[in-house]
């Protein structure tokens, strides 16, 4: 017998029982499968998707300046390619580099399993895009980030603290630029939802290390309050915090002090998820042996030394697979912004599509809101693949 | 070098909530002299030498060490913390960190060393316990003997003027302690002064310049190894040494 049919033997032809087992659940999986299948190249009328493809992905913001956001999208892929390029560089020097397997077509092979879910979506988006311009886009946007990471891997070392104020300054000049054209409060689709995501982690991830670190010191006052922060907000539904921020504040704030829907939204995210990513931390704290600290201790470090160098790089690093989970959360929840604020967000803009000019009325919700799950789910997955790559990394001599 | 011993407790006592866990507890260590302490488990060993370095702080008494008196003051703490080496039970080398990063990491932020000075500095050190070719892996890589090693490296990169040993060797696989303790044997005859805590009699014998004997929190007896182990009076000593040898 060969090995696959022992293989099949083994697992899923075992017994009478097994048999019927497989059979069954195979059908159900090929007829869903089919339906799948046919639904997206046959049935589904995509046409809703095509035309609005531009108020899927950037909402209302002005065609004129939409170079603006291919713009920032190439510059960001350069500057992440010379990052990447800068820590590959910084591995091998210290040794800690994976193994780089020779043949280019290998390479090529790791690169397409590592990077096909975006690979999908620019595809995907290409496929429906009648105009030029998201072409001229996307080669510019991989051949910036090829082209960054081999600059970034042979660029000079005392280059480094000017690469990474760069890198650091970037996001703000970007959000700058893009938000010239038209400010954010404009903004919509997918555009809105990832600056919303990626602006409430920034903020929130140094909000839950200060918390979680708070809730566990000594003094009475900081833990209190760290304490009644993390409960407090931890206990309120997110989108009860949403629709407070958008109403209730008015009440306190006079309108022409009170800020913008977006900003409110990025507080209210940051909040929410810095109070759950606290606990996280937290129970990475908890997860470290007394020993290390008092090692620390014992040495003569500083409390702060103790904690930046000694506890929170190997607390932060035993909960990476929850915290990530907890950003994907907070990916997934701005959706909540549009229905709770009134935001021009992805699955508003879905829903606004299927109702509007040719397309009301005729049942076209499916396709739009397959459509905003795709994209959800390649940008959700794609950051939890890249976790798990951390995590390996980060794995180095731990085993 | 003065008269001044390296290290004095006074009347030290030491409560964990209701257990006492030190009691009026008087020692002095002198300049270059090597202490072994012994008795049986919760006899409050650990607890006298983790006193030493303020890992806990005692409730009554002085401790002063290097001239140093213990107190609240936090700079004085850190002072004595740098003066003193302490290599654990448990080893606790910091498992995210290179066996050189682990040596030079509180030389460099502690004591400002330049990274080439403290790594110049680690190399020597791991040549002294014997294992110079294992620099570049990390903790998890190595056996229990070559991690201790590490870690005695590790404490005497701060240039220490006396250690603590808090049973080095009882988490050690038999056929490693002997490594471990030949380290300890170089550092004693190059004239440290050291606090051991240990179960290791032979070592004992060999090495210390005097036993002190604990029980229930209280230093019950002292003396060197010769009167201590032929001609112990108290009671409990007899009992704890008929037990054990």
């Amino acid at each position: 017998m060969t090995p696959a049919r022992i293989w099949l033997r083994r697992n899923l032809f075992r017994t009478r029982f097994d048999s019927a087992v497989t059979v069954a659940v195979g059908l159900l999986v090929a007829y869903t499968l089919f339906r799948l299948v046919r639904f997206v190249l046959v049935t589904g009328r995509w046409e809703v998707v095509r035309v609005n493809l531009k108020l899927l992905l950037v909402g209302r913001y002005p065609n004129v300046h939409l170079p603006r956001v291919a713009v920032a999208l190439v510059v960001a892929a350069a500057v992440g390619g010379v990052v990447a390029g800068m820590v590959r560089r910084h591995q091998a020097a210290a040794g800690t580099a994976e193994h780089r397997s020779q043949g280019l077509g290998r390479r090529a092979a790791g690169l397409l399993g590592r990077f096909w879910p975006v690979l999908v979506g620019i595809g995907l988006l290409l496929g429906l895009s009648g105009t030029a311009g998201p072409w001229l886009t996307a080669v510019g946007f991989i051949g910036a980030a090829v082209a960054g990471r081999i600059a970034g891997e042979h660029l000079p070392a005392r280059l480094d603290p000017l690469l990474i104020l760069v890198a650091l300054a970037t996001p703000f000049g970007l959000v700058a630029y893009v938000a010239d054209g038209a400010g954010w409060e404009d903004w919509g689709g997918v555009l809105l939802n990832v600056f919303l995501a990626l602006a409430s982690m920034v903020l929130c991830f140094p909000l839950g290390v200060l918390a979680a670190l708070g809730r566990r010191s000594t003094l009475p006052i900081v833990r209190g309050l760290s304490t009644i922060y993390i409960e407090l907000l931890r206990g309120m539904p997110l989108f009860v915090l949403l629709l407070m921020a958008n109403v209730a504040l008015g009440f306190f704030v006079p309108p022409d002090l009170s800020p913008g829907k977006v900003v409110r939204a990025i507080v209210v995210f940051t909040l929410f998820t810095g109070a759950y990513l606290a606990e996280i931390v937290r129970g990475g704290l908890q997860s470290l042996p007394p020993g290390q600290e008092e090692a620390a201790k014992a040495l003569g470090m500083s409390p702060v030394s103790t904690t930046f160098l000694i506890v929170l790089p190997q607390a932060l690093r035993n909960v990476i697979p929850a915290q990530v989970g907890q950003l994907i959360s907070l990916f997934k929840d701005t959706t909540l912004a549009g229905a709770a604020m009134g935001l021009f967000d992805l699955l508003d803009v879905g829903q606004v599509i299927t109702r509007q000019g040719d397309f009301a009325g005729q049942r076209l919700t499916p396709e739009a809101y397959a459509f905003v799950a795709l994209l959800f789910w390649l940008g959700s997955y794609t950051m939890s693949r890249e976790s798990q790559r951390i995590e390996r990394k980060l794995g180095v001599g731990e085993r | 070098m003065t008269d001044q011993p390296a290290i004095v407790l006074e009347h030290v006592d030491k409560w964990f909530g209701t257990f006492q866990a030190l009691k009026d507890v008087s020692l002095e260590v002198a300049e270059r002299e090597v202490v072994v302490v012994i008795g049986p488990s919760g006899s409050g060993k650990s607890t006298l030498i983790r006193c030493i370095n303020r890992l806990e702080e005692h409730d009554a008494g002085r401790i002063v060490v290097h001239g140093i008196e213990l107190t609240q003051d936090l700079r004085d703490i850190q002072s004595v913390r740098r003066e003193t080496g302490m290599v654990f039970q448990q080893f606790n080398l910091f498992p995210h960190l290179s066996v050189l990063d682990n040596i030079t990491l509180a030389p460099r932020r502690v004591r400002h060393l330049p990274r080439k000075e403290a790594e110049a500095q680690a190399t020597e050190l791991l040549e002294q316990v014997r294992i110079p070719e294992q620099a570049d892996k990390y903790p998890g890589q190595l056996s229990g003997g070559q991690q201790q090693r590490v870690a005695i490296a590790r404490a005497l990169a701060m240039r220490p003027k006396a250690m603590l040993f808090d049973e080095p060797t009882s988490a050690l696989d038999p056929e490693m302690i002997n490594e471990v303790l030949d380290s300890m044997k170089d550092l004693a005859r190059g004239g440290m002064t050291m606090i051991v805590v240990t179960h290791e009699m032979g070592f004992a014998r060999e090495v210390a310049d005097r036993v002190v004997f604990m029980a229930d929190g209280q230093i019950v007896e002292a003396g060197t190894p010769e009167h201590f182990f032929t001609d112990a009076q108290e009671p409990r000593t007899k009992l704890f040494l008929s037990q054990i040898l």
